[in-house]
């Protein structure tokens, strides 16, 4: 007995949980179960001759003949297409479409069949996800042109400070001239050095929204000129400027260094700055460059209190402060020094521990590769 | 002076035209065949159409930069916002293949990037085979295109929106294909691949089109197939076109729907043959 035996297949086809239509190669409707046709309030054979196209709003049809068909017809199936059909009252309803081009026999004309499902709430959660992105999106949009906006208003802020500081610096030098009290002579250094630190920060932030706008840090090699100068004087400015403080300095740059002066310059005033700023007072900060192995190493080094490991790995991301929160400025310093660092295919690495807290870069001597910039 | 100035990439092509077309040659003839699909699908369209003429005929097949197996990174939103983007390719793909005098077999908008290509290099190509032309979708004023603009507008943003599951429906689906072995389950996958962004812009350019100045006298011979019940391309259309292009000739193929190359290659086959 063959386990067929009672199940009624005319009726299982035309009361399936599914519309279903046979159709010829074109898509011309031969036959319509009575569930599509309940759905789309039809009865009878009101379907058959039409094509499966007529079904759709005019974006269906279009979309039915410039992929849906094709596809189908060379591909022999196609699956879960969300299409929307036209109800007899011209409402419309979501559908998921399943289809086979079935080529039964040789020669023969292919058929086509379509399985199709309501999916109204399916679509309901689609558009629902749809619209979340295109917020989130939108949200992020706007998020990232206000933040564009902020880092330009700040490159634009600390290139007009320049202006005003450069008086500053000059009328500093005029007054230096003049016969001062001791209190006076006091006064126009600390004045001096809150200049050399305000031109600091002011390099920073340009430097900083330069790379966040994707101008990166450019360099301006110069391997002819010695380096040695340019380190000194910054450590002379910084000297000048921190009357009290201790800073040792050894030199021993026996080669030339293919490197930016100017940057590498202003890499040691932060990397000096910010062992000036955190080190112990009482405490004398220890500097040294070399030129050994084909590498220039620049070392600074601070006595006090150690520096978390895990503070230690985020020393170097932008506008990190420590604990130490008042007296920290922007916290950019050792971002743009370690940017500087890795423009010169160079590393920067801290080391801390209850002894020392050692800051040091290494570069090579010599270019790796040949850069345009 | 501070350089805010984001330095955009410009999309320069990586590779030859034929690379970034995924030309595909085949055919022991001389003279050209160039089959150029249309929106929504890539060069299988003609993978029916194409083999009969390989005897006679040198056949090139190609997909538009965004369709099929294009380079999509050669897809430049400006050069491809008008047809004459894409016959700007055609013109290049025909001159780097040497083509003079060949044939070219566009399919719905293909047939008038077609016209367009021919008009501006009339030495390419001698024969033009127009499937199911439009020159514009929109009705103006007399002019029956078969859809209102709102129509075509509704069209632009359920693609916009993706309503359609348009990007679904365009993603590479990868299944077998008993029913058809001669259609191996690589090709299989990338049928009618299209990016969906992109799939989305070229719906723009296809149905905003106006071509209706491109038509009139013109050097080459000029075949018009068109099928019966084409929603895309109605058969007032195709006879629009057939008047607009003096010598040209209309052939109504036993075929319903707007590919007749698939539905009905035998057919289509046959029109061409006559002609060529």
């Amino acid at each position: 007995m063959s386990c067929n035996a009672g199940i009624d297949f005319e009726e299982l086809f035309e009361a399936a949980p599914c519309g279903y239509v046979l159709a010829d190669r074109d898509g011309r409707i031969t036959r319509a179960n009575r569930t599509l046709l309940g759905w789309l309030g039809y009865t009878g054979d009101a379907l058959v001759g039409k094509r499966i196209s007529d079904l759709m709003p005019i974006t269906g049809k279009i979309f039915y003949e410039t992929h849906f068909a094709p596809t189908l017809h060379m591909q022999g199936r196609l699956n879960e297409v969300a299409i929307e059909l036209v109800r007899h009252d011209g409402k419309r309803i979501p559908m998921l479409v399943n289809a086979v081009a079935d080529h039964n026999g040789q020669g023969a004309q292919p058929r086509l069949q379509f399985a199709m499902f309501l999916a109204a709430e399916r679509r309901g959660y689609e558009r629902g996800l749809l619209e979340a992105r295109n917020k989130a999106e939108a949200a992020v949009a706007t998020e990232r042109a206000d933040a564009e906006l902020r880092e330009q208003f700040i490159a634009v802020l600390g290139h007009d400070l320049r202006n005003p500081l450069a008086s500053i610096t000059s009328g500093i030098h005029m007054l230096d001239k003049e016969s001062f009290t001791a209190r006076g002579k006091k006064v126009v250094t600390l004045m001096a050095g809150s200049v050399v630190r305000a031109s600091g920060l002011i390099d920073n932030v340009l430097d900083f929204a330069r790379g966040r706008l994707g101008g990166g840090i450019a360099l301006a090699r110069n391997t002819n000129e010695p380096l040695e100068p340019v380190l000194r004087q910054v450590v002379a400015e910084l000297r000048s400027v921190t009357p009290g403080r201790e800073i040792t300095a050894h030199y021993a740059l026996v080669e030339p260094v293919d490197c930016d002066h100017i940057r590498v310059g202003q890499l040691l005033s932060n990397l000096l700055g910010n062992a000036l700023t955190h080190g112990a007072k009482d405490q004398p900060v220890r500097f040294e460059a070399t030129t050994t192995d084909g590498e220039l190493t620049i070392a600074v080094s601070n006595g006090g209190d150690p520096i978390p490991p895990d503070a230690i790995e985020r020393l170097f991301q932008p506008f990190f402060r420590g604990h130490d929160r008042v007296r920290q400025g922007l916290g950019l310093g050792l971002h743009i020094a370690s940017e500087i660092a890795r423009a010169h295919d160079g590393t920067l690495v801290a080391r801390s521990d209850t002894i020392a807290t050692t800051f040091i870069f290494t570069m090579p001597l010599l270019r790796l590769t040949d850069r345009s910039d | 002076m501070l350089a805010f100035d984001l330095e955009y990439e410009i999309a320069s092509p990586r590779s030859g035209i034929e690379e970034r077309l995924n030309v595909r040659l085949g055919g022991l003839g001389q003279r050209s065949m160039m089959f150029a699909h249309g929106f929504g699908c890539d060069q299988n369209m003609w993978r029916f159409v194409a083999p009969a003429f390989e005897a006679e005929f040198r056949t090139v097949l190609f997909d538009y930069v965004g369709a099929g197996g294009s380079d999509l990174t050669a897809y430049d939103p400006e050069k491809y916002a008008s047809i004459e983007g894409y016959a700007d390719d055609v013109i290049e793909l025909a001159r780097t293949l040497g083509v003079t005098g060949g044939i070219f077999v566009g399919h719905s908008v293909s047939a008038m990037i077609g016209v367009v290509a021919a008009r501006r290099a009339p030495e390419l190509f001698a024969t033009l085979v127009l499937v199911g032309p439009s020159p514009c979708y929109i009705d103006d004023a007399d002019y029956v295109g078969g859809f209102t603009r709102d129509q075509i507008t509704e069209l632009l943003d359920f693609l916009d929106s993706n309503h359609l599951g348009w990007s679904q429906a365009m993603a590479p689906v990868i299944m077998g294909n008993a029913d058809r072995p001669e259609l191996g389950e690589e090709l299989t996958a990338s049928f009618c691949r299209t990016d969906p962004e992109i799939a989305k812009r070229f719906a723009r350019v296809t149905f905003l089109s106006d071509s209706r100045a491109d038509l009139g006298p013109i050097d080459a011979e000029v075949l018009i197939l068109q099928s019966r019940e084409d929603v895309i391309a109605p058969q007032i259309v195709g006879e629009y076109v057939h008047n607009a292009i003096p010598g040209s000739e209309l052939v109504m193929l036993d075929s319903t729907g707007h590919c007749p190359n698939l539905s009905a290659p035998d057919a289509t086959i046959a029109a061409i043959k006559a002609f060529v």
